[in-house]
């Protein structure tokens, strides 16, 4: 349970460290229910045959699944959603039922009141057995353009 | 032949918001009470900011592909990168017309021998009166055949 924390320009500066926030363990469930709300409904990550069949372990979390927790993260650390100008996120690596996201965000730079913000989410787990996965990984490299009242 | 674009609407209903924002993990009441909405300065609770993925509800991925002729093999496509530009976020009540196309479309060598090609889907979201809400790039990798290994 997280609150949008309410900031003014004036009280960020680059090199601001946000505080790590982390959601789940996720689960099949929470895959399954963002297939629904979100209309992709690619097998691989709810079908375990399928995902098998086509060069998946097991089933994955969808990337934009991980992409909206740390979009939800980006809106509670600068006072709401609506602040947002600018959301870009890279994929590194897929995230497993049972990880952990842990996502953190860095601002980089106040530009014409523009608060740049550099951000990571990172899959934390055991991952599946026998891939020996390491326990920690950067699965999303992103960014995002923030505007904060004065 | 393939067609430069594609028109689609993408209804947005407080139905719709609420089930997406509790799929992310949300309790910001914008998205879920109408008042605090209101009380905040919006018309209705806003979409959160990923929303707009669920143009794949009014053109599946058979549709787009055929429509406008990228050629993709799915067995080998992975989702690389996402990036949103808002104007603002959209509000429910509204029907968006979005306009899809193919903004880029390269290959790159790898490191180790394959190649990978970015495809690029550009939508363009506008409201009622024509002004752009937001903007949302969906950039697929589709790796070669013989990766290399």
């Amino acid at each position: 349970m997280t609150a949008p924390t309410n900031r003014t320009l004036t009280s960020v500066v680059p090199g601001m460290d946000l505080d790590e926030v982390v959601y789940g363990p996720l689960t099949r469930d929470d895959f399954v229910r963002y297939a629904e709300a979100s209309g992709d409904d690619n097998p691989i990550h709810q079908d375990e045959e399928y995902a098998r069949n086509n060069g998946a372990p097991t089933v994955f979390a969808l990337g934009m699944l991980n992409a909206g927790y740390l979009a939800h993260a980006v809106s509670d650390w600068f006072g709401g959603p609506h602040r947002l100008r600018r959301y870009k996120v890279r994929f590194t690596t897929r995230v497993w039922a049972g990880d952990e996201l842990a996502c953190t965000g860095r601002v980089v730079a106040v530009e014409s009141g523009v608060v740049k913000v550099g951000l990571e989410a990172r899959r934390r787990g055991s991952g599946p057995d026998g891939l020996g996965l390491d326990e920690e990984e950067v699965a999303i490299v992103g960014e995002a353009d923030v505007v904060l009242p004065e | 032949m393939a067609e430069a674009e594609i028109t689609f609407t993408l209804p947005v209903t407080r139905r719709a918001i609420a089930d997406f924002a509790v799929a992310v993990g949300e309790d910001n009441p914008i998205f879920f009470d109408v008042d605090e909405a209101r009380r905040q300065g919006f018309p209705d609770v806003v979409a959160p900011p990923t929303f707009s993925v669920r143009q794949i509800f009014e053109v599946p991925r058979e549709e787009r592909e055929e429509r406008l002729g990228a050629s993709l093999d799915y067995g080998r496509v992975l989702h690389g990168e996402q990036e949103f530009i808002y104007s603002r976020l959209p509000v429910a009540g509204e029907t968006l017309t979005g306009t899809m196309r193919i903004s880029k479309d390269f290959t790159k060598e790898g490191k180790r021998g394959g190649s990978m090609r970015f495809v690029t889907y550009e939508s363009m979201f506008t409201d009622a009166d024509g002004a752009e809400v937001l903007r949302a790039l969906y950039t697929l990798i589709e790796t070669s055949k013989d990766p290399g290994s």
